[in-house]
């Protein structure tokens, strides 16, 4: 792989943990990205990437990383490290993109520090650290992207999260944070870029309400397998819920 | 004695005012005035019971179940207290109580039976000191709200490890958090489960949650799968599997929302209530009712008459159209509500509905865990409502179910419903607790229903 394959018109969802990271509705993205892909006119595939060894992590296009209640989080720790972690850094290398919520979001940092200061590393793929907080951050999140060319360029989601989350200079923020508390609640900033990897507390979920993130997902995966631009869908539907939660904000 | 009598007082003139200004059924507000007066006011009113009380708690379940034992309590001739409007914190326990007492300040019943919301369970067990305690099931349900399930799990844990020696836990063998629970109590607790495959599925719906062993963590196997994670589990590392129950339903038939049979220990029970998650409150409430000596010849007679409580599988006709209301309010319930509507009474004509209110959980996201593609071709008519109908709407989209525009108003929605569905047919209202509120309020507004207090 990492070789374009023209007229190639695949197209692979890889999920990692489906089983134990999937608590805030994350199979909303995952159909997202498959629903869209199709429509798109691209076959798609996903592969659920478990615990234990995998050979199919060189196939996928992007990845689904989603958060897990503390207990599953504490499962998959040893296992991202040793089944995980040199195909993911191969992968992005190669152009895949990856899309990290929450938990997921934490653990492709530098590390997780508790309230009484024990440090769990993450597999540091992106610069960024957490520190758990103590009030826990809830609610709606609306943010301004500062992803090039996407339009709209607001981005909605929803936060349920007591983790604090700072950047390092590696690391751009996915957005300036307008509405709720974003990475830290603190420098209003939301999320992560750094290469193919986006890391953001939101879900809500995140790609079904924000069809253009998908879709930018999607193309930056692809464009590796030498693929144009996307055909035009019809996103009305998606945008209506979009405008739902930015009306609501603007009411606040 | 003074403060007691003070607190039944004050709580008893916040119900009538509340109910009299039409803020709602007067179900919370006495008890947060009675509990300020006095705060013990709970313990004293419980202890008034002749028998005691029975406290029902977990995920899904609860009001249908807490409805099914004072049912039976009453047929046999007891005057049961119970919060029947799905007031089922603390406040709402208090206020019922409290609407029952007379003007000495004594509570004039025989059995309390209340339904209790996870989280309040240890305060409420606490209180009430009650003789049985059922739990029902453990689901993922309103994160934002009571925060996540292994904490909930030990906060049940402990509730049951504090009880009286006399106080008997009754317990669903078929989920695994809540067995987990019941293998570490020191008492053995009472175990209800399922027992026909006819019935089963051998995979897990997307959204089971408990698919790992409680004890090492190792993916369970299922042999058979009945509601949600609930059904006959294993670990492969043998720490861990099913407690074998001494209560069990064989040989069940389900006909839509209209009915369902089960044999329990030989007894045939047949009712009016639908779905096959009802028969594990059929099989609850029988459990309990058993612990308490009633026959099971009494139980099959009395739960063959049986009414179903507010917006759960109630009915409400229309210019010959008939509708019936299904509280749906998270994903294992949702699932399991479709799956009635659809596979088992072939429906065709739906309102989902969301709302993003407190009490439905302020986060949606959990819709995506909901199998809406069993909708997929099956159904003619679905119509998203709620304030977050537009979220729906992009659900239905991804779930390949060609829904009508969403409705943010329930007007509307009734009226596109009736628009749509022909005389003699049936629709389903599938919403979440306060989208089914709103729904039913505008159906008393039309008259097509009377307000739920008076249910
Ligand atoms: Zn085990």
């Amino acid at each position: 792989m990492g070789i374009p394959i023209l007229g190639n018109m695949k197209f692979t969802v890889g999920w990692l943990y489906p089983d134990l990271m999937n608590i805030y509705g994350d199979r909303g993205n995952i159909l997202t990205l498959l629903r869209r892909a199709e429509w798109h006119g691209y076959e798609t595939t996903v592969v659920e990437l478990g615990r234990g060894s995998t050979t199919q992590m060189d196939d996928v296009d992007v990845f689904f990383f989603g958060g897990g209640q503390d207990r599953e989080q504490a499962l998959i720790y040893d296992d991202l490290r040793e089944f995980k972690q040199a195909s993911l850094q191969r992968a992005v290398q190669n152009g895949a993109q990856i899309l990290a919520v929450c938990g997921g979001y934490q653990l492709l940092g530098h590390y997780y520090q508790t309230a009484d200061g024990k440090r769990y590393d993450g597999i540091g793929l992106i610069d960024v650290r957490t520190e758990a907080g103590k009030r826990r951050f809830i609610g709606d999140v609306v943010v301004q992207a500062e992803i090039e060319g996407l339009s709209p360029s607001t981005l909605v989601g929803f936060e349920n999260h007591s983790g604090r989350t700072f950047l390092g200079p590696k690391a751009k923020p996915l957005g300036r944070v307008l509405q709720g508390h974003g990475n830290n609640g603190a420098d209003r900033r939301e999320g992560c870029v750094q290469g193919g990897v986006i890391g953001t507390y939101m879900h809500g979920s995140l790609l079904p309400k924000n069809p253009h993130l998908a879709d930018h997902l999607i193309a930056a995966a692809l464009r590796r397998r030498g693929a144009g631009a996307l055909s035009h869908l019809d996103d009305s539907a998606e945008l209506a819920a979009h405008d739902w939660i930015l009306q609501r904000a603007q009411r606040r | 004695m003074i403060r007691k009598t003070a607190a039944v007082w004050a709580g008893k003139a916040t119900g009538t005012l509340s109910r009299v200004s039409r803020r709602g059924g007067g179900t919370t507000l006495p008890g947060d005035i009675a509990r300020i007066i006095d705060p013990k006011i709970l313990t004293r009113l419980a202890k008034d019971l002749t028998y005691g009380s029975i406290v029902v708690t977990g995920t899904n379940g609860k009001t249908t179940t807490a409805r099914l034992l004072s049912w039976l309590l009453e047929g046999a001739g007891h005057r049961v207290v119970a919060n029947r409007a799905g007031a089922n914190l603390i406040f709402g326990v208090t206020a019922a109580a409290l609407n029952r007492a007379g003007s000495d300040g004594r509570l004039k019943a025989d059995w309390g039976v209340f339904e209790i919301d996870e989280a309040s369970l240890p305060k409420a067990v606490d209180e009430i000191q009650p003789r049985a305690t059922l739990v029902l099931n453990l689901f993922r349900d309103q994160l934002d709200r009571y925060g996540e399930l292994e904490t909930i799990a030990k906060k049940i844990e402990k509730a049951l490890g504090a009880v009286p020696e006399t106080s008997r836990a009754i317990l669903n063998a078929d989920d695994p958090r809540v067995a987990e629970i019941g293998l570490n109590l020191a008492r053995k607790p009472l175990w209800y489960g399922l027992d026909d495959i006819s019935v089963a599925s051998t995979t897990l719906p997307h959204a089971a949650d408990a698919r790992t062993c409680p004890r090492c963590g190792s993916s369970l196997i299922f042999d058979a799968v009945y509601v949600g994670h609930d059904g006959v589990y294993r670990c492969p590392n043998h720490d861990f599997s099913r407690p074998t129950p001494e209560i069990a339903a064989t040989n069940i038939k389900l006909d839509g929302f209209d009915s369902l049979a089960l044999t329990i220990d030989g007894t045939r029970i047949e009712m009016p209530l639908g779905g096959l998650y009802n028969c594990y409150n059929v099989l609850a409430a029988y459990a309990a009712a058993r612990s308490i000596d009633l026959t099971a010849a009494y139980i099959a007679d009395r739960l063959r008459t049986f009414k179903a409580a507010f917006g759960r599988q109630e009915r409400v006709e229309f210019r010959g159209r008939h509708l019936i209301l299904v509280l749906s309010k998270n994903p294992a319930g949702f699932n399991e509500t479709v799956r009635t509507a659809v596979e088992l009474a072939q429906g065709k004509n739906f309102i989902v509905g969301l709302n993003d209110r407190k009490a439905d959980g302020t986060d949606v996201s959990w819709i995506w865990d909901v199998d809406f593609e069993m909708l997929k071709g099956k159904a003619d008519v679905v119509i998203p409502a709620g304030n977050r109908a537009h979220d729906l709407a992009v659900r239905l989209k991804y779930a390949g179910v060609a829904a009508e525009q969403p409705q943010t108003d329930s007007g509307k929605a009734l009226d596109l419903l009736i628009k749509s569905t022909r005389e003699g047919d049936t629709a389903y209202l599938l919403c979440t607790y306060t989208a089914m509120l709103d729904l039913r309020a505008e159906l008393v507004r039309r008259g097509w229903a009377s307000p739920y207090w008076e249910t």
